[in-house]
Formats: structure tokens, C-alpha cells, sequence
């Protein structure tokens, strides 16, 4: 699921509180906890998100956000990226068209 | 009709489950509920001393076990409230000795004679957790708004899942100045992270370390926001659900909250 509201959390709360470090940690410690996994895991996930959401759009990687969001019984994971423009439809899909 | 059987669990030491524990009794049996509390830490019993009871000890959980007593033998009457029993643990055994299936036999009997059994769970998951969750109706899960005891608490939340109990969450020592400028979590931040439905909110307080050095129950103290938070809480347990929630940071004034928004924002410029 991708969102489009970064800019605007951004703009109504500072992220930079230890609470918002502490829930941070803590939302990815369980995760791994429950599916015993390594972090850099997502890290290589959040790379091949970014790299096949770039093929369709341009977007702003500095305010890109991965975050977890969890429900009764499921975690969701959710990618967070403010889009840019989309990219043409006729330029070459896996090399950046305007580079 | 039969009691509820409720056990306070944490996973981490040291948050509370003892004083949650003794003061949610107390509050109970102060509402005129037949209440008993049992302290499930073999080994390393506390409850008594928290509740002013260590004196007066003379059977304890694992002799009713082992049936070298009667359950009222061993029962302590609380010496200021009615209806408040102790059943303490034994010193010098460990966690071991009691088997799940003695911790149903002793819970059947327990629901016959009181309201509400409250067991107070040892910290860890091991052989100590596995006795106090094994018959238990209800559970109360406690933790304090930091990174180690939620992390615990949601793996204990977990296991209970497991076991088709559904818990209920109490976030102990919140200090409301942290929260507010952003240094401690809130609980709506604890719970958005555990997922689990809220039971109550306690204020760190002094009168409660307090209370617990003269082993004084704290929800007898009607100006302690603790006590009076526990006294909530057991109304909630007991035919009120759904009392409303204060929020420890709605007691702060508004002007006082604009005031740390404001300095943030300076600050941040």
C-alpha cells in the first residue's frame, strides 16, 4: 500500500521526538521477533520497492518511509512515498528517462 | 456461581504486577467482592510484603498443592479490608514443584469460595508463567510506556493468544511531563503498537512506593492518583467496562500543554 500523505505528517509533527525513535524501534522489533527474520531483509525489500515504483514514477527517495501497522491477527507492512510526476509512458521503463 | 480467575502477567520484571495486583484486590474487595490474590512467584514471594501480610504467614501455595494444609488454612485475612485473602508463595521452593494441572485443581476450589482470584504471574515465560496462566478465565497485562516492557508484554500477549485468553492492558508509570514534550511514549502509542484493548492508565506516583514501604494498600488513599486510577480499574473488571479512560495528560492544564507546544516549535525553528 502506498501513501501519499508523508509531506503532510511531516508538516503537522516533528519526527525527531525519542518517543517517535522508541515507537519506531519497536514496531520493527516485533516484527522480526514474530517472523525471526534479519532486519536487512527489509532493507533489501524496501530497495526492490523503490527500484519497481521507480519505473512508473518519479518520487522524492529523501521522504521515503517504511513503516508497520499492526491489525488483529496481520501486520501490514507500508511503503510511504510522496510522488514527484509519473514517469512518460513511452520512455524506457527500466533506465530513469530524464537522467 | 463460579469466580473469575484473572492473572496479572508482564513478561518483564519490575513494572508492577505485584502492586497492580495487590491494589486491584484491595479495590474489589473494598467494592464488597470476595477477593483473593495469590502470589505465583515461588521463590521470590513479594505479595505479602506489599500488602503488609509477611508476619503472619504460616501455610503457604505450594502446601495447599501438596496437601499438607486446607485452602483456608492457608488463605491470610488482610488486616484492614473484609473479603481480602492472601494465599503466599513459598520461599524455599522453585517454580517447579507446581504442575499446571495442581494450578487447575487449586483454581476450581478458588472459584467456589471467592469473586475474583487474582494471580500474581513471576516475570519470564517459563515454568512459573505456564502454572499462573494455566486455569486462568481473564488476564491483565501490565507495562510501562517503554521499549523493553512493551516489546516482553507483546510476546506475552502472544502466548496468551495462544491459549484463547484475550488481555487486557494496564500502562503503568506514565509521567505525563515526558509524554508531552515527546519524550515518553503515550499510551495510545503503546497500544497502537500492541494492538490490544486498554484497561486502565496509572501515573507514576510516589505514594505508592510510599505505601509499599509501610505495606499500606495505595487505593485506600482517596488524594494518590494511582490509588484512585486502580479503583477505576476495578470498577472496570467488575460491571463497568465501560468507565471512561481518564488520560493522565488531559489532568494537565491546557494553557500548561500550549505552553510546551509553543517552546517546541521555538525550539525547532
Amino acid at each position: 500500500m502506498i501513501m501519499f500523505n508523508t509531506l503532510l505528517k511531516k508538516l503537522m509533527h516533528r519526527a525527531d521526538d525519542s518517543k517517535d525513535v522508541a515507537k519506531k524501534r519497536l514496531k520493527f522489533a516485533l516484527v522480526y521477533d514474530k517472523l525471526e527474520i534479519k532486519d536487512d531483509m527489509l532493507e533489501d525489500l524496501q530497495k526492490d520497492l523503490i527500484e519497481v515504483i521507480s519505473r512508473y514514477f518519479e518520487i522524492d527517495r529523501s521522504q521515503l518511509l517504511l513503516d508497520i501497522e499492526r491489525g488483529e491477527g496481520s501486520s501490514a507492512l507500508i511503503l510511504n512515498t510522496p510522488i514527484l510526476s509519473a514517469r512518460h509512458k513511452n520512455a524506457p521503463q527500466r533506465v530513469p528517462a530524464n537522467r | 456461581m463460579d469466580g473469575k480467575i484473572i492473572v496479572v502477567t508482564s513478561g518483564k520484571g519490575g513494572v508492577g504486577k505485584t502492586t497492580v495486583t495487590a491494589s486491584i484486590g484491595a479495590a474489589l474487595a473494598l467494592q464488597g467482592k470476595r477477593v483473593a490474590v495469590i502470589d505465583m512467584d515461588i521463590g521470590l514471594r513479594n505479595l505479602d510484603v506489599v500488602m503488609g501480610l509477611e508476619n503472619r504467614i504460616v501455610f503457604n501455595v505450594v502446601d495447599v498443592i501438596q496437601g499438607r494444609c486446607k485452602l483456608k488454612q492457608a488463605m491470610i485475612k488482610d488486616r484492614r479490608i473484609d473479603n481480602l485473602f492472601l494465599l503466599p508463595a513459598s520461599q524455599s521452593d522453585d517454580k517447579n514443584v507446581i504442575k499446571p494441572e495442581n494450578m487447575t485443581w487449586l483454581c476450581n476450589k478458588l472459584r467456589k469460595e471467592f469473586d475474583f482470584t487474582f494471580l500474581d504471574c513471576p516475570a519470564g515465560i517459563e515454568q512459573g508463567f505456564k502454572n499462573a496462566i494455566e486455569a486462568a478465565d481473564e488476564a491483565v497485562v501490565v507495562c510501562m510506556p517503554e521499549v523493553s516492557s512493551i516489546r516482553d508484554a507483546d510476546r506475552v500477549i502472544g502466548l496468551l493468544y495462544s491459549r484463547s485468553i484475550t488481555p487486557k492492558l494496564i500502562v503503568n508509570r506514565i509521567i505525563p511531563k515526558m509524554v508531552a514534550r515527546g519524550d515518553m511514549l503515550s499510551h495510545k502509542d503503546v497500544v497502537e503498537v500492541l494492538s490490544i484493548d486498554l484497561l486502565g492508565l496509572v501515573e507514576m506516583d510516589e505514594a505508592v512506593v510510599i505505601s509499599s514501604n509501610t505495606g499500606t494498600p495505595i487505593v485506600m488513599q482517596k488524594e494518590s492518583k494511582a490509588g484512585m486510577a486502580f479503583n477505576r480499574i476495578a470498577m472496570r473488571l467488575d460491571g463497568h467496562p465501560d468507565l471512561p479512560i481518564e488520560d493522565p495528560l488531559a489532568q494537565k492544564s491546557i494553557w500548561k500543554k500550549l505552553g510546551i507546544k509553543m517552546g517546541r516549535k521555538k525550539g525547532a525553528a
